[in-house]
Formats: C-alpha cells, sequence, structure tokens
C-alpha cells in the first residue's frame, strides 16, 4: 500500500455510501420531526439532532457522499414525506448540513484518535447550528417590514436564536452529537467498511491531511455559500419591495384593477375552454 | 412532577412506532384518489412555487388572507394525513407564540402583534401550500415532476427509493429496539429521578440500538447499488432517452388548467379587493 493512494471510493461505492447515510439519518430526523419537544423553564430540551449518524459515517468513509446522503435523507424524509417542505429555507439547512457533516468528516484522519474524532464531531455540530442561526436571524429580519421598528422585537430575536444555539450546542452537541459518535465509531471502524467492500480509513490512506489548506478551502466555501444564500434573498426582496411600492401608488393601483379584470376574463375564457373539450370527448 | 409525568408520557406515546408508521403510510400511500393527486406534477410544482415564494415578500393583509384561504381549500381537497397538520399547526403557532412572548418580555407592546400576526399568516400559507402539494402528490408522480424541472437524478431516486425503503426500515429499527427492551433492565421510574433516569436510559437504548441498524443498513444498500449497476441505472440516469421514456407517462390534461386558471382567478380577485381597499 503506496501513501498516494488516498481513500477515494469509486462511483458505485459514493452511491452505497450516500445510500446508507441517506437512510440512515432520514429515519432519524423522522423520528425526531415526529417527537415533540418539551420545555423544562426556559431551557429546551429537543432531541433535534442523531447528526451522529452521518457525523460517524463521514469519519468512516468518503465524507462528501456522506454529507450530501445526510442532507438528502432529511429533506427527504422529514421534509418531503410528511410535506413539510419549506421551499427557500430547506436549501439553507441542505447547505449547513452537508458543510458540517463534511469538515467533521475532513477533519478526522484516523478514527482511532478521540481527541480528534471528540473535536470533529463537536465542531462540525457548531457549525452547522452556527450557520442556521445566522441564516434565521436574516429570515426574519426579511419577513417583517420596519423590522427595527418594532419596540423589542430586534433584541428579543437576536436572544431567542442566540439562546436556541447555545442551548442546541449545549444539549443536543453534546448529548447527541459528541457521545454517541464517541461510542459508535470505535465499535464500528473495521466492521462495517468490509461490508461495503471498502478498506477502513488509517492516516495514510485519509484524503489529505487535516492542513490549513483544507480548513481555508471549506471557510470560503461556506463563505461563498452564505454570499450566495444572502444574495438570493435580498435580490429577490428588492425587485418585490419595488412591486409593493407600485401597488401603494394610487395612479398604478388603477392600472392594476384594469390588469386584475383582464385577468378574469382570460380565466373565463380558459375555463370555458378546459370545460368544452372533455364535453367533446364525451361526444 | 406533572411536567416529568407529561414529558415521559409524551415520549412513551410517540415513540410507538406503530403509530408513526401507520401516519407516515397513510401519508405517502393513502390518498392517491385524491383531486390534487390526480394532477400533473408539473403544473402543481409551478403553483407551488408561487405560494410558496411570493406570500414572503408580499405585505399586503388582504393578498395574503386570500392565499391563506385558498391553500387552505387545497389542503382539505389533499387529505392529508391528522400527524402532518398537527406538527405543522404545533410548528407554526410555536414558534410566532414564542416569539411573542419573548417580545413582550423584551418591553415591546401590543404594538408587535401586527407584524407578527403577518409572519404568522406568511408562514402558514407557504407551509400549506408546501403540505399541499408534497403531501397530497403521490411521490413517484412527484419524482418524475422535479426530475422533468431538471433536478438531479439522485433527488428523484432518493425519494422514490425513501418511499419504498422506510417501511421495511422502520420495521427493522422497532424490531432492534424491542429486542434491546426485551433484553436491558429498566430503571424504577415511580420517583422523579427514576422518571429521569428512565428517558435517559431509553434515548441510550435508542443510541444503541443504531448501531446494528448501521450494520445492515449497510449491507442492504450495497445490495440495493449491485443490483442497480447490474440494470445499469448510473448509465441511464444520464441518457437522455431513457429520462424521455421514463417521463413519457406524464400529461398535462383539463383538470390542471382548470385547477390553474381558478387559483389565478382567485388571486386576481383578491388583488383587486386589496387595491379597492
Amino acid at each position: 500500500m503506496t501513501t498516494n493512494q488516498k481513500q477515494s471510493a469509486n462511483q458505485s461505492q459514493k452511491l452505497m455510501i450516500f445510500v446508507l447515510t441517506m437512510a440512515l439519518y432520514g429515519l432519524a430526523t423522522l423520528f425526531t420531526e415526529l417527537i415533540p419537544k418539551f420545555q423544562v423553564g426556559i431551557v429546551e430540551f429537543s432531541v433535534e439532532y442523531f447528526l451522529f449518524i452521518p457525523l460517524t459515517l463521514s469519519m468512516l468513509f468518503d465524507p462528501m457522499s456522506a454529507a450530501l446522503g445526510a442532507a438528502t435523507g432529511e429533506l427527504v424524509f422529514s421534509e418531503i414525506m410528511l410535506g413539510q417542505f419549506g421551499g427557500l429555507g430547506e436549501l439553507e439547512k441542505f447547505i449547513t448540513v452537508t458543510i458540517g457533516v463534511y469538515i467533521a468528516g475532513r477533519l478526522v484522519s484516523n478514527p482511532r484518535n478521540k481527541k480528534m474524532v471528540g473535536i470533529a464531531a463537536f465542531g462540525g455540530t457548531a457549525i452547522q447550528l452556527l450557520l442556521g442561526t445566522i441564516v434565521d436571524i436574516l429570515k426574519v429580519q426579511f419577513a417583517i417590514e420596519d423590522f427595527e421598528a418594532v419596540a423589542g422585537l430586534p433584541q428579543s430575536v437576536f436572544a431567542t436564536e442566540g439562546f436556541a444555539f447555545l442551548n442546541d450546542l449545549l444539549f443536543s452537541g453534546i448529548l447527541f452529537c459528541l457521545l454517541p459518535t464517541l461510542y459508535l465509531l470505535p465499535k464500528l471502524y473495521g466492521k462495517i467498511e468490509p461490508l461495503l467492500g471498502m478498506q477502513p480509513r488509517t492516516e495514510n490512506i485519509a484524503l489529505g491531511s487535516i492542513g490549513w489548506k483544507t480548513v481555508l478551502g471549506c471557510a470560503v466555501a461556506f463563505a461563498v455559500a452564505i454570499c450566495a444564500e444572502f444574495m438570493a434573498e435580498s435580490g429577490l426582496s428588492i425587485i418585490d419591495w419595488e412591486a409593493d411600492w407600485a401597488e401603494s401608488s394610487a395612479s398604478i393601483a388603477a392600472g392594476i384593477v384594469v390588469a386584475a379584470v383582464l385577468a378574469v376574463a382570460v380565466v373565463l375564457i380558459m375555463r370555458m375552454r378546459s370545460e368544452k373539450s372533455p364535453a367533446e370527448k364525451g361526444v | 412532577m406533572k411536567t416529568v409525568d407529561k414529558l415521559s408520557e409524551n415520549i412513551l406515546d410517540k415513540l410507538s412506532i406503530d403509530f408513526l408508521r401507520n401516519q407516515v403510510l397513510k401519508n405517502a400511500y393513502g390518498n392517491n384518489d385524491t383531486v390534487i393527486a390526480g394532477m400533473d406534477p408539473r403544473i402543481l410544482l409551478l403553483w407551488y412555487l408561487f405560494f410558496g415564494l411570493v406570500p414572503w415578500f408580499v405585505n399586503d393583509l388582504p393578498f395574503l388572507v386570500g392565499c391563506f384561504l385558498l391553500v387552505v381549500i387545497t389542503t382539505i381537497l389533499a387529505q392529508v394525513a391528522g400527524l402532518v397538520l398537527f406538527l405543522f399547526g404545533l410548528g407554526v403557532f410555536s414558534q410566532t407564540g414564542y416569539l411573542l412572548v419573548v417580545t413582550l418580555l423584551f418591553g415591546g407592546d401590543a404594538s408587535a402583534i401586527a407584524p407578527l400576526f403577518m409572519l404568522t399568516l406568511k408562514v402558514a400559507t407557504v407551509s400549506l401550500a408546501s403540505v399541499t402539494v408534497f403531501s397530497g402528490m403521490d411521490p413517484d408522480k412527484l419524482a418524475n415532476g422535479l426530475m422533468w424541472y431538471g433536478c438531479p437524478e439522485r433527488l428523484s431516486f432518493s425519494i422514490s427509493y425513501a418511499y419504498r425503503m422506510l417501511p421495511i426500515l422502520m420495521e427493522e429499527f422497532q424490531n432492534i429496539l424491542l429486542s434491546y427492551r426485551l433484553r436491558g433492565n429498566p430503571p424504577e421510574h415511580e420517583s422523579l429521578q427514576g422518571k429521569i433516569k428512565y428517558l435517559i436510559y431509553q434515548i441510550k437504548v435508542i443510541i444503541h440500538s443504531f448501531y446494528p441498524l448501521m450494520l445492515n443498513t449497510a449491507k442492504r444498500s450495497r445490495t440495493t447499488v449491485e443490483v442497480l449497476e447490474i440494470k445499469g441505472y448510473r448509465y441511464a440516469a444520464v441518457n437522455k432517452e431513457v429520462k424521455k421514456i421514463k417521463l413519457s407517462s406524464m400529461k398535462v390534461s383539463n383538470n390542471d388548467l382548470l385547477f390553474l386558471s381558478v387559483s389565478f382567478l382567485w388571486i386576481a380577485i383578491t388583488i383587486l379587493i386589496s387595491t379597492l381597499i
């Protein structure tokens, strides 16, 4: 075994990892979606993150496939299957989960090194949660008109989101990400890889060391992701703010009324046509 | 004491996996004969694109109320499973209700209610639209529709795979969980301390049972991928002709046009009303 051979799975193995992570994490998120959260005082106890599953798998296998599989699994199982698909918001979740899991997977070069595994598991969770918090705050700012004008609202959003972040990180992060990963990884290491026809990861075949280049590259990647997210949201809202202004202007309002009446007429014709054709078919 | 009672009871109730499985299966396969399920997925996705995005950016109350009423009607038409609706309600109202309480805590007054109501209305409209489309539609149809719009083949594969595998996976998870419970010795849960211990014990069992589940799923996913390879899946996925054959079953009917035009009519009327006010 030369040092040049990296742990890069071939295409079908990547698909296997993808399917494996998707099914497992999807199942887990389905449960977390269904188990209600409960609050004791102001501390919220939620079994929110079964993130230990993709974290463990990304440390054992190809990190990118595991990360994408986890994000897709969450999207498909818990969002689309339960009909909770939130459109734009899901994109953000998809990106943050992918980045968090991928970084955690890249950080670990030797799964036997418990310290590194712990740091990676906690770090990956922290990154995912932090990105989610930032996007959440911005979402509320965009959705409410005159955000700053409402007394007490900005502080309350920052407070709730910041508190939720710390709460999630300390509670879910330690209980549901750090400890289970530390428990599962040594048990699975060397056992699960042969089932997929692969070699266990060692320092020699790990995908590159944890050099600063990797970290920097990931940092740039999620900076780009956040920028794309912001641009998408702000760009869209700028267009629609202009439309809002148009609506409120009295002179253009009359034009909109005419357009609406025209639209109604067009719709009526369309309806007549669509009702007519099945009748023709029936004859 | 009472909260702890409620807390462990709650988890036990919800963890009855049979209940969850039934609800999910009902949601996925139970309503194939509704108006919404019979529609063309492409039209529905187009419809969703409007009702999933536009309400976020409009701050006009009559328009938002109009959109909300329309999606309520379509949700009724789609006959969504009760659990999904319950989750929807819980999600929307717990989120904004919590925000309201904290706002008041930070010295906000009644003026905070109006923007929060607007936010709730927006969230509710968007989520109900998604409930209608993604919960009311047949999963295979949904996958085909997404593929037609150029979504990665892997996403539609994932959707089809998930719907077929989920019942099996859930059953397996349940079996493993039950076997752990049979062999385990749960702590006494009479006192408060015991209840907390019992809760921790339960969570531990869930995490432990993922170990065999991971190994089993690894085997299964290898089998799946090997079968897919035999069928030439990776080549078929990128082949345009295969895609064409796969998507040829979709057809836009008059019902779809009717649905679109009625929605359009509704929106036009709400805009008319909002300009008249």
